[in-house]
């Protein structure tokens, strides 16, 4: 299978006043396209700074990322944004979901930056909602849904715009073990009914092991890599 | 964009409201100080085109710096009437009355009652009407005949003093000027040939207090040998635009300091620009309160931005570019520059009426004998709406809003996504 994603060599740190902290001293794996990836490991492992430089969030201080062959690093701010935009979905601890927006306008926030027409946005965002079991709660806003809902959405505008790799960080850390279950099967539901690549960073075992392979972190280095019970 | 940023001015409905407040009251003050500003310096143009004939130039003799000279040759006035551009140059006389050291020169009716002139004027009739024809209105009888002696035409004032007529058409009059050697008094008696209707008007001079004889007598009273018996020229001028060069061509003829000629176009020019200096130095006072607008905007937009970190943070990972970033800011700014705008432009129009009533209503109170003669007019300051005035102060709260909005909009667009995610 294609490799979507190279990651080589890659080094970070953080100033923290005097002191340089480091959080990824060289790390280096390869994804394949339409594989369910868990990044697992305990709080400062360096996990989400890992996921924030795939993402195009951040920049290392060392290293390359091969996006579909492209080096990332190598782009601009706007065209780290129009990766984002176009080939990489979002999917967060907090949900992050815009407050004063209702579900369906959340969903749609990313076919609205990329200039989308509303009357195709809204279509789509509807079908999206529909398939991740919302359809009945498009008009309700965040603080009307209940924290697995808000997932569902936030999933949905992770994948409103067709990404190649959707990107979830701690996607179960703030949901009752049962909501987080259902959020970790729709994820992989999605997974293979869409054939999207997903990586996911968790601190939780067992959701790790719902991933066709496992990348163990520990201070800023992988310790090991595993098969997933999938 | 724009619903999008609508939208979030709708989330925020007092902190939107407050910072539009600002930019209306801003533009409120400059509309109103516009307005106010054009109607005043309206109603004094007005006020000088009544008092003074644009066209009309008066040549003095001497002048501040050079001191009085003696006056104008009959030859004089012709050389001026010869100037190109000029229409006509018309001499007077003046015989003041009232007290002098030889005793008191007045004019009194058959019964000996003073009437309400204050000089003399000796004027050739039908040049005169022919210069200053809004001031030689006839209220009753006629002008004299050309070559027609002892007639008298009366100011308004002249005949009539407290609302007595003291003198009317055919009546005789005597013009008595006392004489020191040997001590007399010389009588002239005219019959009053018409009375000039009530001007009223303010300027160079008013009319209704004024009598007038023509120049053959005044000269047989002066004595008919005098070279220079002329103490003023009234000079008419075809083009208004013409004026400044003939007065200067004038001033060369008789050479410089010998002559004041008095440009009445040139005046109103200069007090005009006064006026609008003053016009935009209350402009420039209003244009502060929409700067303070402008440094609330910053303030409230500022702190905004600080709240919506995160939110800058979500689009950001969501694929938002910097621009797209700052013209979401910019719009919002930029819609309250023109909500406050056009609801400051309203205003401003209400407000400038407002205030001209009220500093009416100031001025009716406040009339006192020494400002305003009771034959004068009140003033009445009634604003002028301009559409360039509205333009510019329209123009200017955007760009305050831009240029104020800027800042905090530019921190947005520069923030850093992880970092914005992680904002509490």
């Amino acid at each position: 299978m294609a490799k979507i994603l190279q990651v080589r060599n890659i080094k970070k740190s953080y100033q923290m006043g005097k002191v340089v902290v480091p959080a990824l001293r060289g790390i280096s794996f390869d994804v394949e396209e339409s594989e369910f990836l868990a990044v697992l490991g305990p709080s400062g492992s360096g996990k989400s700074t890992l996921l924030h430089i795939i993402g195009c969030l951040d920049r290392p201080d060392e290293g390359e990322i091969l996006f579909e062959g492209i080096n990332i690093l190598s782009l601009t701010d706007d065209g780290l944004a129009e990766l984002r935009l176009k080939k990489i979905g979002f999917v967060f601890q907090f949900f992050n979901l815009l407050p004063r927006l209702t579900a369906l306008e959340n969903v749609k926030i990313p076919l609205t930056l990329a200039g989308i027409s509303d009357k195709e946005a809204d279509e789509r965002a509807r079908n999206l909602l529909e398939l991740v079991g919302l359809g009945k709660r498009l008009n309700h806003k965040p603080s009307e849904l209940s924290g697995g809902e808000q997932q569902r959405v936030a999933i949905a505008r992770a994948l409103i715009n067709n990404p190649k790799l959707v990107l979830a960080d701690e996607p179960t850390g703030n949901l009752d073990t049962n909501s987080g279950w259902e959020i970790v099967s729709l994820m992989r539901k999605l997974n293979e009914e869409l054939g999207q690549t997903f990586i996911v960073v968790t601190h939780d075992p067992q959701i790790a092991e719902a991933a066709d392979r496992i990348i163990y972190l520990k201070d800023g280095l992988i310790e090991g890599i595993k098969r997933g019970l999938r | 964009m724009v619903s999008m940023a609508w939208l979030n001015l709708k989330q925020r409905k007092l902190r939107t409201f407050l910072t539009t407040l600002g930019v209306a009251i801003g533009i409120t003050t400059i509309l109103a100080m516009a307005f106010l500003g054009e109607g005043f310096r309206g109603e004094i143009k007005q006020r000088m085109e009544q008092g003074f004939e644009l066209d009309v130039l008066i040549v003095f003799p001497g002048s501040f710096t050079a001191g009085l000279r003696e006056g104008f040759s009959q030859k004089d006035v012709n050389y001026i009437k010869n100037i190109s551009g000029v229409d006509l140059a018309t001499p007077l006389i003046t015989i003041p009355l009232g007290n002098f050291s030889e005793g008191e020169v007045k004019l009194c009716n058959k019964n000996g009652t003073k009437l309400g002139a204050f000089t003399v004027g000796a004027v050739n009739f039908t040049e005169i009407r022919e210069v200053l024809p809004q001031r030689f209105n006839l209220a009753a009888g006629k002008f004299p005949e050309r070559n027609e002696t002892k007639k008298i035409i009366l100011g308004y004032k002249a005949s009539v003093i407290n609302e007595t007529t003291v003198a009317r058409v055919g009546d005789n009059v005597t013009l008595i000027i006392p004489m020191k050697t040997p001590t007399t008094t010389l009588n002239f008696t005219f019959t009053v040939s018409g009375i000039l209707a009530r001007g009223g008007t303010t300027g160079i001079t008013n009319f209704d207090y004024w009598a007038f004889i023509s120049i053959e007598d005044a000269l047989s009273i002066i004595g008919k040998g005098k070279e220079k018996p002329y103490q003023i020229i009234l000079v008419k001028v075809s083009n208004i635009q013409d004026a400044d060069s003939i007065a200067k061509e004038i001033e060369r003829y008789f050479g410089f300091y010998s002559v004041s000629v008095f440009v009445p176009a040139a005046f109103t020019r200069q007090v005009n620009n006064i006026l609008s200096l003053v016009q935009m130095f209350l402009i420039a006072i209003g244009s502060i309160s929409l700067l303070v607008a402008g440094v609330g905007i910053m303030n409230i937009m500022t702190v905004t931005v600080m709240e919506r970190t995160r939110e800058i943070g979500i689009l950001k990972a969501l694929g938002a570019k910097n621009r797209t970033v700052l013209s979401m800011f910019l719009t919002e700014v930029l819609l309250v520059g023109i909500i406050g705008g056009l609801i400051g432009e309203f205003t401003g129009c209400l407000f400038s009426y407002c205030l001209a009533y009220i500093l009416n209503g100031f001025l009716q109170t406040n009339r006192t004998e020494l400002l305003e003669r009771p034959e004068s007019q009140n003033i009445k300051l009634t604003p002028v709406l301009s559409i360039t005035w509205m333009i510019i102060a329209f123009a200017f709260a955007v760009i305050i809003c831009i240029i104020f909005g800027l800042y905090p909009a530019r921190k947005a667009s520069k923030m850093n996504p992880v970092e914005a995610l992680r904002y509490e």
